[in-house]
Formats: structure tokens, sequence, C-alpha cells
């Protein structure tokens, strides 16, 4: 039975096996939902391609996009705990008169609490002005004069809802448009649909930062690739030790050891693909080539000495490479530069249910130079067309007061947006006349969702995995509403 | 130069050959694209077969079992339905209005509809018309049909068929004319079966014994003495703690530590033991409920807690209740019926006939578990229940328990104390040392001598029997303080120990009134004549035989040296604790040991010594043991190995013994006698079930439910007013009419062994699911499953017996077009180890695995620095392991929720938040970079390296005989001459840059936690590290074939 084997046969053989099964061994849910794609598990197996280069980058399952593309990256700049839109893009003047009087239970009867249950509520004014700013005249606080001088570049939302209350379930919930675990988070969904432009870096990458108080956990169950395979997640650099895990050479290899090390170990693989002829060993190869490159180009990122003083300065970058917020939107555009899909910046500093005054005027100073200065980079270099930058939290803080501080509140809260087909210098939606309930144009999360993905050329209801007999889609399984009123 | 030169030209040809591959790759792309022949429709054609996935996938969301979201009162799922409505004719497709809309033109009319981007393809189109046409004859779904046995298919090549699961995989491959693969060679085979069955790879000695064993039943009693291995259970348990969602942490917000490992060691033990599937269904879901249940069967109810769990601040109990509750509807559905209920939360299914009614009965069934939405005491939701309640508080109810592990690892740890006692260098002030205890112990035969109090200026007053009481009326300092004074020139002191005493004038109580407990410190200096300031005595370890618990991450903070609170539940007994002295002393001649004891509401107290040290067997508060009385006082006590050691640990004679005796008291006096908590599920009076439309916890209009299971499914009715309980769930998932229960397990078990399953979503075998490859094989499986006992052994046996398994795993060309996914199972399909086994396997080659003992707590494996900044509620960091601990299987690693330990996390190990079924299979560049640079991985190249150099392999200390030695560790087999030659040229490379290079030579070789071999050439043990590191970094080597 033992019959020789015939190379050629065999190899043509074997790239139809690829083109027509997965390239990992057996077969998942995701296989048997007609995603045959031999590329989703490794990143190799691309038979049936324009180009058939061992290695080259995922390139996406919606080709051709549904739409055109108008972002090709989104930075995401999450302001973990919920920063409150009373002090940020949210100006409610009766809010501020009613300041220590009983909130009218008119707006609060049945309504969700956080730590507010149980106890008696009262309004809280603002604790800063607002004024309007650039052209456009949008309204923001004073606490982030930055934001306000690129208030013509940003769109505000001030109508966002979500369906979480507490900092885990609301995170899960903005990221990946539910609560259940083995939800794809969105930059996985980006990664997955849209392909990655380096092969030198991860498609999605997280960085995080603490500020000085409001601090909550953050879990990397947010950057998820959930039922997608592994390839899809978010990688965090990390701001101690190596910026990815296991990206460092071990003591004593060496450069060159290294390199010497994983041409011998493809080639020992190479002798085993031509004895048994699986395509599962050519993608390993290919992976350990990936491997290599990200191990010469994160370095090269997490150098930040071609960056000139002013550049630093623009950011208020004191030490770069410090895991401060404003560090990390300097490697925000250096990731966009070099072609990463979806980057995330956690700053972990907003949940003020006490001493809001001092906590969120003290966040407010951590973020608000870098997030203007990241605009107006990414506008100086070009890239601000199709780079959508996003600013908000899981959700936002209630009108009533808790204490010195604010609680949890989902019923509206606002964000900013930016670049990649995004409207400037326009504020969309608008809450009651306290603050309390998003009233004209609503924009659930789902909505956000469905924006975000038009924006990059997506359909939401087009763009589904299935995973335990249902399609999974990011925007859920109601229709939800890209919001065409904000783009440009 | 000569070397680089051949490795030049090596890498000349392996581009070349990579070139070829790539036009390959272009042809076989070419061919690849052009379009197949349509496959022809079948004669007859199948409802569950053909039609059902069709409907299923593309028609069931408007036509099927939701009637929330119905289109036109249609369901397609039903026939009586379609045919009512005319939507189906049977017989007639022309006059059937499903045709028409299927086949229409028209944009608005034809169906699936447009907005729904499903759309059938020609064949579907022509399968739905023929099977009208044949009678439109509906099928029950395959899964919810009770299986019965089917009788093995009679095959032209009996001689192939060594059990009938042969013959169900033969008939086929003969009635499409292909022939099955030879078997694989015996080194394969026994790789295959040792990485099947323990996760751990065969030894060199192994392979050879395997390979020369003549016996006719050579290959059975290989295959039992794997199952009869207590490694088995450990591999087993991998998947079945994936779906039991098992983990150390709890997963919401500040993903706390939960106290869990032993109902870990209870899988291992049930699959060790083939506890029959049916009573370990029961043990876990309803262990509690069984009559006198042991500590076992309270143990597996763990099952019912593993769910996420939150104590974030402002989160609504009941909103996580209700979260609380849907994962135990998925978790065991997926797990046991092998369905997809959790859709079921807000609607009914829109694929499968599980309406949202029968997600509420079914979690109703688990309304009695006794549980709190939020963990935590939080003004705003009060509850008298979790009064005192922080962070860092474990998460009850838990109950204590024996660990046979703990056990055994005391023993051992006692045992590796007595033979480095056995090993320290002979000591003469032994003889002397024994009769000054054996004087000791003639006046104090317990072991411990009363140290008088001092009366210096403190309030308190000593009382008769050598303590000395505080008045009540003393205000209550923490400066306050009892001294007491040894007689100078005492001798020995090991231990000293401390007695709160209950006392009248404070009501029978050992606090003093107004405080509910005492929180009592303790110091000691050695004072001798002439001096005022006395030396300290430092304490390596304290503990108490009852205090109140202070914790830390969900855990108990061992021992009492940062002080000790009392027992408030004990206050009216006498509460005791005992400091080790580290090192102890000898009080010589003017020298005495001074006592103090300070703190808070303590009243009585007394002190005592003993000159006996810590004790091996963990009785950390009590009178000396007999054993030890005795030993001491037999006439052969000097050559005595006990008294040895007791001697040692009374005085720390040798420094080198005392060193390694301290970490083992430490890691003993953390467990003493083995006991261990861990979280248990306990019955409470049940809690109202509520239908919530649309899974909206605030909305309390759905109808108020009891426990059942779901309604289509055979059962037998309740009796009116009997209210089912978690035990009648279990029965009924395990009764003879649950048509799921055993084709799920089998299924999955023929995944573990062939790669795939017989149906291949074996997390869905409704609609949404794949029809069966091989139908009949997966019920006869079922039933031999069922009526053999629910012996899992008896199933992986019957499994790995056949030659279905033993074929070889070479791609057969002929058949890549035909059976691309290996379904007809004419060769075995070769599998990617999983994360665990990825990381034990290379551990089991370098010779680091420690496997001497199974069960126990979680283990700690290098990770990443800061890889935890991110959590909160408590901070905390991660220590590796050290010793032993470090190098357990995978199995024991801690499994942290909201950040998994990266290496298992990059080999696709799911974070176990919810019920994992089955995991993905990648291929990243993130494995290839945990493999190069991992230490664990680093470290057991190094071991492995030293190893092969330490020892000389048969054919002699050359480097071709290592290298061979290295292929068979790693592989099983020998290198082929290319292989051998490639990494000789490496390893010379390699050699002459360390040899040049010995600083980097001795970084590499620091790698990890054990200690560097003595003796070896630096240069030498860094290149074969790194030729070992190639090793375990093959394909081949993470690859099961």
């Amino acid at each position: 039975m033992n019959r020789p084997i015939q190379p050629e046969p065999w190899r043509a053989a074997i790239q139809r096996r690829v083109f027509l099964r997965d390239s990992a061994y057996g077969l998942g849910g995701l296989a048997l939902a007609g995603l045959l794609d031999p590329r989703i598990f490794g990143g190799s197996a691309r038979a049936g391609e324009s180009s058939a280069k061992p290695g080259e980058h995922w390139r996406g399952v919606v080709r051709p996009t549904h739409f055109p593309v108008k972002a090709r990256r989104v930075i995401h700049l999450c302001m973990a705990g919920g920063p409150s839109q009373h002090e940020s893009l949210d100006y409610k003047p009766l809010l501020h008169r009613l300041d220590g009087k009983p909130f009218p239970e008119s707006f609060t009867k049945g309504q969700q609490l956080a730590q507010l249950q149980n106890k008696a509520l009262i309004a809280r004014g603002p604790f800063c002005g607002f004024r309007k700013h650039g052209d456009s005249g949008q309204e923001i606080s004073d606490l982030f004069p930055h934001t306000a001088r690129i208030a013509d570049k940003i769109c505000i939302i001030r109508s966002l809802t979500t369906e979480q209350i507490n900092h885990d379930s609301a995170h899960a919930f903005m990221n990946s448009g539910s609560i259940l675990k083995g939800r794809p988070s969105m930059g996985s969904w980006l990664l997955y649909g849209l392909g990655a432009e380096t092969d030198e870096l991860p498609g999605f990458v997280v960085l995080t930062s603490a500020g000085a108080s409001g601090l909550q956990p953050v879990s990397a169950r947010q950057w998820s690739a959930g039922c997608l395979p592994s390839k899809f997640q978010g990688i965090q650099l990390q701001s101690r030790g190596d910026a990815v895990h296991y990206i460092g050479t071990p003591p004593g290899v060496g450069v060159d050891g290294q390199r010497r090390s994983i041409d011998e170990i493809n080639h020992l693989n190479g002798m085993l693909l031509d004895d048994r002829l699986d395509p599962e060993i050519q993608t390993r190869i290919a992976q350990y080539e990936m491997a290599s490159r990200m191990q010469a180009s994160v370095p090269e990122l997490s150098d930040f000495s071609s960056e000139p003083r002013s550049i630093l300065d623009m950011y208020g970058v004191n030490m770069p490479g410090d895991g401060s917020f404003a560090s990390n939107c300097l490697m925000a555009r250096r990731l966009a530069e070099r072609g990463v899909r979806m980057i995330q910046l956690y700053h972990r500093a907003w949940d003020h249910h006490g001493n809001i005054e001092k906590g969120m005027t003290q966040a407010a100073l951590e973020v608000d130079q870098a997030c203007a200065a990241l605009v107006e980079d990414l506008d100086q270099r070009g890239m601000l067309d199709d780079t959508l930058v996003i600013w908000g939290g899981e959700f936002g803080r209630t009108p009533m007061g808790q204490g010195t501080g604010r609680d949890h509140h989902i019923l509206g809260f606002s964000i900013w947006m930016a670049g990649g087909g995004i409207k400037p210098g326009i504020t969309y939606g608008a809450t009651d006349e306290l603050g309390y309930r998003a009233v004209e144009n609503v924009v659930p999360v789902h909505d956000l969702h469905a924006t975000i993905l038009a924006l990059c050329g997506i359909d939401d209801a087009r763009f589904s995995v299935k995973f335990q007999g249902q399609d999974v889609r990011l925007t859920g399984f109601e229709p939800a509403r890209a919001v065409r009123e904000i783009m440009a | 130069m000569s070397d680089a030169r051949i490795r030049n030209g090596s890498r000349r040809l392996w581009l070349a050959m990579a070139g070829a591959l790539l036009i390959a790759l272009f042809v076989g792309a070419g061919q690849a694209a052009e379009p197949k022949p349509a496959e022809p429709t079948p004669d007859k054609v199948e409802f569950n077969r053909d039609i059902r996935p069709i409907f299923s996938e593309n028609c069931y969301a408007c036509h099927g079992p939701d009637k929330g979201k119905r289109k036109a009162r249609l369901r397609l799922d039903v026939r009586e339905s379609a045919v009512k409505l005319y939507a189906i004719v049977p017989g007639q497709p022309d006059d059937s209005e499903l045709v028409n809309r299927i086949l229409s033109e028209d944009d608005e009319d034809r169906m699936p509809p447009i907005d729904s981007h499903k759309t059938l393809t020609d064949r579907q189109k022509d399968l739905i018309v023929a099977w009208i046409a044949q009678g439109a004859q509906y099928q029950d779904h395959w899964s919810y049909v009770v299986p019965s046995r089917p009788a093995a298919p009679s095959v032209q090549r009996p001689g192939w068929v060594r059990n009938p699961i042969d013959a169900f995989i033969l008939a086929p491959l003969e009635s499409k004319g292909i022939d099955p693969s030879p078997e694989a060679p015996r080194r394969t085979l026994i790789r295959r079966l040792s990485l099947d069955l323990l996760g751990l790879p065969p030894s060199p000695e192994e392979v050879r014994a395997f390979e020369a064993d003549q016996r006719p039943d050579a290959y059975e009693r290989l295959v039992d003495r794997l199952l009869e291995s207590p490694h088995y259970g450990e591999r087993m348990a991998v998947p079945w703690l994936d779906l039991a969602r098992f983990a150390d942490s709890v997963g919401y917000h500040g993903d706390q530590g939960q106290r869990v490992f032993p109902y870990r060691d209870y899988v291992i033990n049930a699959f060790n033991h083939d506890k029959p599937f049916d009573q370990f269904t029961t043990e876990q879901l309803a262990g509690d409920l069984l009559p006198d249940p042991s500590p076992e069967q309270l143990i597996a109810t763990g099952f019912n807690r593993l769910n996420m769990v939150t104590r974030e601040g402002g989160a609504q109990p009941e909103e996580y209740l209700a979260k609380y509750a849907a994962d135990r509807v998925r978790t065991v559905s997926l797990t046991w019926l092998g369905s997809t209920m959790g859709c079921c939360e807000c609607h009914d299914h829109k694929f499968d006939p599980f309406s949202q009614r029968d997600f509420y009965t079914m979690a109703a069934f688990f309304s009695d578990v006794k549980q709190w939405g939020v963990y935590n005491d939080y003004d705003y939701t009060p509850n008298p229940e979790l009064k005192g309640w922080s962070n860092d508080h474990p998460f009850p109810p838990e109950i204590e328990v024996e660990n046979q592990y703990l056990k055994d690892r005391n023993a051992q740890l006692a045992d590796r104390v007595r033979t480095a006692a056995a090993a320290a260098p002979e000591d003469e002030k032994l003889a002397v040392w024994l009769d000054e205890t054996r004087a000791f112990l003639k006046d104090s035969p317990s072991g411990w001598r009363t140290i008088s109090a001092t009366v210096d200026g403190s309030e308190a007053k000593p009382q008769p029997d050598g303590s000395l009481l505080m008045p009540p009326a003393v205000k209550s300092d923490p400066k306050e303080g009892w001294s007491f004074r040894t007689e100078a020139g005492a001798g020995w002191v090991a231990r000293i120990k401390v007695e709160l005493l209950p006392h009248e004038i404070n009501g029978g109580r050992v606090a003093r009134a107004g405080a509910a407990d005492a929180t009592v410190s303790l110091s000691a200096t050695i004072q001798s004549a002439g001096s005022k300031k006395g030396r300290p005595v430092q304490f390596f370890q304290a503990e108490a035989d009852h205090k109140e618990p202070r914790y830390f991450n969900g855990e108990v903070v061992p021992g009492v040296l940062n002080g000790w609170r009392t027992s408030r539940a004990l206050v009216g007994e006498k509460q005791t604790a005992v400091w080790c002295l580290d090192p102890p002393i000898e009080l010589k001649d003017a020298e005495s040991l001074a006592v103090a004891v300070k703190g808070k509401g303590a009243g009585c107290v007394r002190v005592s010594f003993s000159p006996l040290g810590f004790d091996l067997d963990g009785d950390l508060t009590g009178d000396l043991a007999s054993e030890a009385k005795t030993a001491i006082e037999a006439a052969d006590a000097k050559e005595s190995a006990a008294v040895k050691t007791l001697y040692q640990l009374a005085t720390a004679a040798d420094a080198g013994f005392w060193e390694r005796a301290r970490a083992a008291c430490l890691e003993i006096a953390a467990h003493p006698k083995g006991r261990a908590f861990t979280l248990v599920t306990k019955a409470a009076p049940p809690l109202e079930t509520r239908v919530l439309p649309r899974g909206d916890w605030l909305d309390r209009s759905g109808p108020i439910v009891e426990p059942a299971v779901p309604h289509f499914l055979p059962h037998k009715e309740a009796k009116p007013g009997e209210r089912l309980t978690r035990l009648d769930l279990a029965r009924w998932i395990v009764s003879a009419d649950n048509p799921l229960t055993a084709r799920v397990f089998v299924n999955r078990l023929w995944k573990q062994f062939f790669g795939v399953g017989i149906s291949s979503v074996v997390e869905d075998v409704g609609a949404q699911g794949e029809w069966p490859v091989h139908p009949e094989l997966l019920d006869w499986l079922a039933v031999e499953f069922r009526e053999g006992g629910w012996s899992v052994k008896h199933m992986v046996k019957l499994m790995v017996m056949s030659s279905a398994y033993r074929q070889d795993s070479r791609q057969r060309p002929e058949l890549l077009d035909d059976d691309p996914g290996n379904r007809w199972v004419a060769l075995q399909s070769p599998r990617r180890l999983e994360a665990e086994f990825v990381r034990d396997n290379a551990l089991s080659i370098a010779g680091l695995l420690k496997l001497d003992l199974i069960g126990g707590p979680s283990v700690f494996p290098y990770q990443p620095a800061g890889y935890y900044a991110n959590l909160q509620f408590p901070n905390r960091d991660y220590v590796a392991s050290a010793g032993d601990a470090q190098y357990r299987r995978g199995v024991y690693t801690h499994w942290q929720r909201t950040f998994l330990h990266p290496m298992l996390a990059n080999f696709d190990a799911p974070s176990r938040e919810e019920c994992s079924p089955a995991r993905t299979v990648a291929n990243t560049p993130q494995q290839a970079l945990t493999l190069l640079n991992d230490p664990t991985f680093v470290e057991a190249s190094r071991v492995l390296a030293e190893s092969l150099l330490r020892v000389e392999p048969n054919g002699g200390d050359s480097d071709e005989a290592r290298i061979d030695q290295l292929y068979r560790r790693a592989l099983a087999r020998s290198p082929k001459a290319g292989e051998a030659s490639s990494l000789l040229d490496f390893l010379n490379d390699r050699r002459g840059y360390f040899r040049t290079n010995p600083d980097e030579a001795d970084k590499l070789l620091h790698v990890g936690q054990s200690p560097p071999a003595e003796g070896l050439d630096p240069a030498e043990a860094a290149a074969w590290t790194l030729v070992c590191r190639v090793a375990l970094n093959l394909h081949e080597t993470i690859t099961r074939y």
C-alpha cells in the first residue's frame, strides 16, 4: 500500500484541497458556514488568489467591499470608566440651574440605576463652563481646551445609548455588540472583514494607560476574537517588558542566532512538507517567517527617536514609551502609518462616583492635548481623511449627583468622531433638557457599529459569521442603521 | 568556513524547492478555480439529509419555530402548515407556492428575500423541486429520535474489521471503491496513542519495547497500560474543563480568585476511575441532592458554580442573577444536549423546536442554587448575608475538604525533609540534645513548658496557671502588653505557643468585654546578663488553631505572622497559636528569652515554649506527637532516622538542611492535613423564575415557570403539584429516552481521536448542525455507550482499538477531491496538540515535567511581566511558581479568565468565560514566538541539551548519536540523513559562535529556575540548547500524526 509519492500531482492536489477546506486540522463551525476559506486559520495557504506568496497578510472576507471605503483604519480612544457628558460635550443650562435640587421623578421612574439604587436623586449641574468653538460653534467644556481647538474637525454625537450599566458588560457591549462571550470585538471584525495591510505587525493593536483616579479594570476579552480564529484577536502592546509577548529573543541567542534558528526550523519543516505534503506545515513555515518579521519591526515601532521634539511636544509626551496616554497616542499614529487596521487606546481614568471635580479635571488633562494632537498630526500627514478616530466611554454619567460625583448612565451620552468619512464640525442628536435621556436622533451602540462598518465599506447586515448555529453580527440580530447624516 | 558553505548550499536547495512549490500553487489554484460539475440530484431526496439544511439556513428564520418572527403565518418546519397554506403541494411542484417563489425572476417576489442576503443555488432549487415531486415527506430531525442499535454492515474485507466501528467505516469506503490506508508504523502508533490518551510523548525506551513486542496482543496491552495510567485522567479532563468553564477566577470586572481546584481533581479522578458517565453527570448537576452525599459528590456540584460572577460596585443583583441563570442554561444545553439554547433567552429558537419558555423552565431547575447576584457588601443594596464582604472575600457557599493531592504532597515534602536530615552530616551534639530533650519531656511530657509571666509595670496580673490576666477595666490598646520570660539557660527553643484563655471575668470569653475578638502579635528577644538590649529572634511561620481569616483575592492569607485575630465564633473557647523560630535558638547559661505579646482585646494570655520544631504531620498547634516521643525515648534513639529529623528540625544544626526544610514546612503549613476549600452547590428555597420578554430582566410581565425539560424532547410528565429538581433533570439527561446525551458525548469523543466529529458541529446537533457522515455508526456508538454502562474507557478503547484509528495519517492524493475533510476516514487525520499538551510534550521530552502526583492547586508557569497591570480590586501581581510547581502539567495552570496565560491563549485555549465545546485550531506567528522565546520552552531546550550531554547515548558520545537520541525523544523516530546533517551544520555553526562568545552562552544557560548543569562546557551546552530548541519548535513535534 505504501506507494511512492509523486510529488507534483500531490502538490497540485493539495492545493485544491486547501482551497476546499480550512487549512487547520479538523473542520470547525466556521468551515461549515460556507466560509471555506483556507486563510481564515493560517497565513499562507492562499491558493486561488492572484498571488500565492506564502505568508502574505490576510486580505479579508469582504472583497470587494460593499460600499466605497472611507476609513481604512480606525483609532478608538476608549475613555474607560465612562466620562461625564455633562462636563465634556453636552451642556444643559437647566441642569445647571437645578443644581442641588431634587431630580424630577418624571425622568427617572422605572429606570435602571447603578450605585444610586435606593438613593434620593439630586440634580448635579456641571462644575465647569462650556463655550462655543471654531467656525462650527460646537459646544465643548473648558476642561478640554485642545479638543476645542479641533472643534471644526470633529463630529459630536450627543445621543448615544447603550444597554449595559456596569463597566465590564458595557465595555463588552461597546466592543462586541453583545454581552455574550465568544462574540468577536470590533477590531477583530474589521480585521477579519477587511484584512491586514501589514504582515510585520498585528492588524489589531491595543494599548492601555491608567490615570490618577477613577480607575476600573479592563479585561483582555474586550479585544478577544471570540468565535473567530485567534489570529484576529487584538494584540496588547505592553508598557513593561517586551512590547508584544514573547517578541524578545531569549538572552544569549542573539539576532543572528535567532535568524539561523528560524532558518533551521523552516528548513527541517520543509523536509517534513516534502515527505507528508500537509499544507498545515507550509502555513507553519510562513508563520515563522512572519514571527521573524515581527521581531524585527516591533523594536523599530517602539523606537521613538525618529520623532522630532516638536511632535513629542505637540502630543505632550514627556518620555516616549512611558505608558502614558500621550505616548500611546503617538504610538497609535505610528501604528496607523504602518498599516495596522484597528488601534484601541484604553485610558482607565473616568469612573468618577466621587470627587468628580478633581478627578475629571485631571483625567481631561491627561488626554485632551494628545487626542487633539493625534487628529491634527494625522491631518497634517494627509491620513485623517482615511483614518476614523472615535473618542468616548462605555457609557456616560448621570445628571444626578452621587455625593461629590456621578453614577453610571446609559440612556444618553456623548462621543466624538473625526476623519474617515465623518462630516466635520457638526453636532448630531440631543438629550432632553436635563441631559437624562437621548431624545433626538438617538444612536444606539449597534447603530454606531453599523456606522463604523459602513465607513469602512462594510454593510453590517451582510457581514456575519456562523457560530453555534447562528449568524452572528457585530450589530446583533435586529436590523441596525448606519447614521448617514454624519457621513461626509 | 566550509560549514557556512554547506549551509548556504542547503539553503539554496531549499529556496529552489520552495520555488517549485509556488509554481505548483499556481497550477493548483488554476485547477481549483474551474467550476466543478454540479453534483447530480439523488434519486431519492431525503428531507433530513437534503432539504432540512437548506430550509434551516435560508427559510426558518421567518418560516420556522420562532413565532415572534414568523411571516405570513407560514411554517416550513411543520408539513401540516406548509401544505395547508399551499406552500407545498405534495407531488405537484408546479402548484407549490414555495417553488414559484424560489424560482421567481422578480426581485420582489423571490424567496429568500433580497434583504436576507441569502440565495439558493440551482442544485438546492432542484432538490426542493424533486423532493416535492416525490411527495414532500418530512422526517424527524435525526438527533431528536432515540437511537437504536443498527446492525453492523457486511463488508468484503472482514479481516480489516476489528470491531463494529470498522464495519461502519469500511462498508461505505468499499461501496466507493476506496481502500482504507495501511496501518501506521508502530513508532507512529505508540506516539499517537500516548499523545491521544495521556497527552504525553512515549519515551524512547517505550517506543523500542513496543516495536520489539512480538506478542499478538501487543497493541491492546499498550492501550490497556495507557488507559490505566493516572495521566489519562489529566488528559481527558481538559475538554471537560472547557465545557464546565473551569477557571480560577470569577471572570467579571475585578476577576477575583475563586477556590475550586478540588473540582478539577474530581474530574481527573472520575476519568481515571472510569466513573460511569450517568453518575458523573448526576453528581455534577445534583450531587448535593443525592441521599447522604459524600464529599466527592458535593465537590462535583462545583460545576453549577463555575459561571462567571461579579462583585462590581453598582451592579444590580437581579440583573446578574438573570445572567447567571442564562449561563447555566447555555452550559447544560451545550454540554449534554449539543444544543444552542442560548438564543431562546430572548425568543423562540429560529431553527430548532426549543421555545423561549424552554429556556426559562430549564433555568428554573437551577433557581435553588444558593448564590448572590453581586458578591459584595454595598450600602445601596444591603444584604445581611454579605455583611463585611470585600473584594478579597471568597465566594461561598464552599465546603472544606480533604484533598488527596495535598495529603500526598505533604507526605512527599515530609519525606524530603527526612531524607535531607538523613543526609546531613553526623553531629555529635545530637547526643547532648537528646539527653536534654529527654530531661525536658520528663518534666513536660506534652512537649511544652510554660514561660513565667513578668510583672513589669503592666496592669496584667499573674494567675496560678502561669497566665497573665489583663483586667477588663484597662483600656484596650494595641500597645498593651503581656510579658513573659524564661529562666536563664533554658536550653533549646524552637517554637513559642500563645494560648488565649477564656476567663470568667470576661464572661468566659477569650476577648475582653466590649471586644468581639482579640488581635495579637508576638515578639521575642534573647536577653543575656549585662546587656540591656536583647537580640530579637526571627520566625518563619506562625499559625493558629482558630482565627478570623484574612483574605487576599479570594484566598486565605496563610499564617498569623502578621497578626492573629481570634475566631469570633469560638470566642468562648481556648484558642492557640504557635510561632516557629528561624532558626531555633539555644539559651545558654545566663541567657533567657523575653516574650512580648501585644495587641487589642485579649484578656488572659499564657505562653509556653518547646525545644521541638515543626511537626511534619502538620499538627501546627498541638502537643508533641506520641510517635516522636516514643522515638526520642527509645533505647537506640541515637541511631534513629526519626530522631535525626527531629534533631535537625529542633536545632537547624545543618544550614543546608534548614534552607530546604523551612520551604517544605511552609508549604505543609499552608494546607495542614491537606485541607482545602471548594465552591459547591447548596440548595436553598428556589427563587421565582419568570419568562423574561426579549431577555429583559427589568420586564416582570412574563409568566412564572416551573422547572421542566424542553417540551418537544421525550420525557415523562411531572406529577401534578410536583416541582422537578436538578436531580430530575440529571436523571432525564441520562435516561434511555434522551436521544441527545449519548450521541453528543460519543461524537465529541470521536472528534478527539479522529480529528472531526461524525457530525462535525459538535456544539450543535440541531438543524443548523451537520447531518452525520456515518449516522449508523454514531447511533451504534451512542447505544453502546448507554447500554455498556456509560463507560468512557470502554468507548475510548473501542475507538483506539479499531483499524480505522490505526491507519496511517499520510495524505492520499486520490481522495483530496472527493473527501477533502477526510470525513470518510480512509486515513487518520493529523492533529495539532492542544495548548496544555504543547507545553507538557516539550517539558516531558526535556525530562522537566513533574508527573509524580495527580491533582492539586493551580500553578503559575513563567508569564510575561506586567500582564495583570489592568486588573484591579484587588491589584495583584503574578509570581511564577518555584520548585516542582513550575514544572507541573498544563492542566494545572492558573486560569485567569480575563487575562489567560499568553502561552495558552496563543495556542487557542479558551478563556472559559463560557462553556466551550470546541477549540479553534489556528496557526499564527504568536505560536512561533511562544515556542521560540517563552522561557518555558527555552528552559526545556536547555535542560534537554544538558541531559543529552550528560548521558552517553547508545552508539557513543558523537554528535550524530546525540542528534539521533534527540529525535527519538522528541519525535519517536530517528532523523533522516538530510535532517541529521542539517542539524549538525547548525550545531557546528552555533558551537563556533558560543566558543567565541562565552558570555552569551552563560546568559542562555541561565534561562529558567532550574540550575544549569555542572561540569558541562558552556559553549557546548549552549550550542546544543539551540539545537534542542529547533527540535522543540518543529511542526512535527507539536503534531500528533
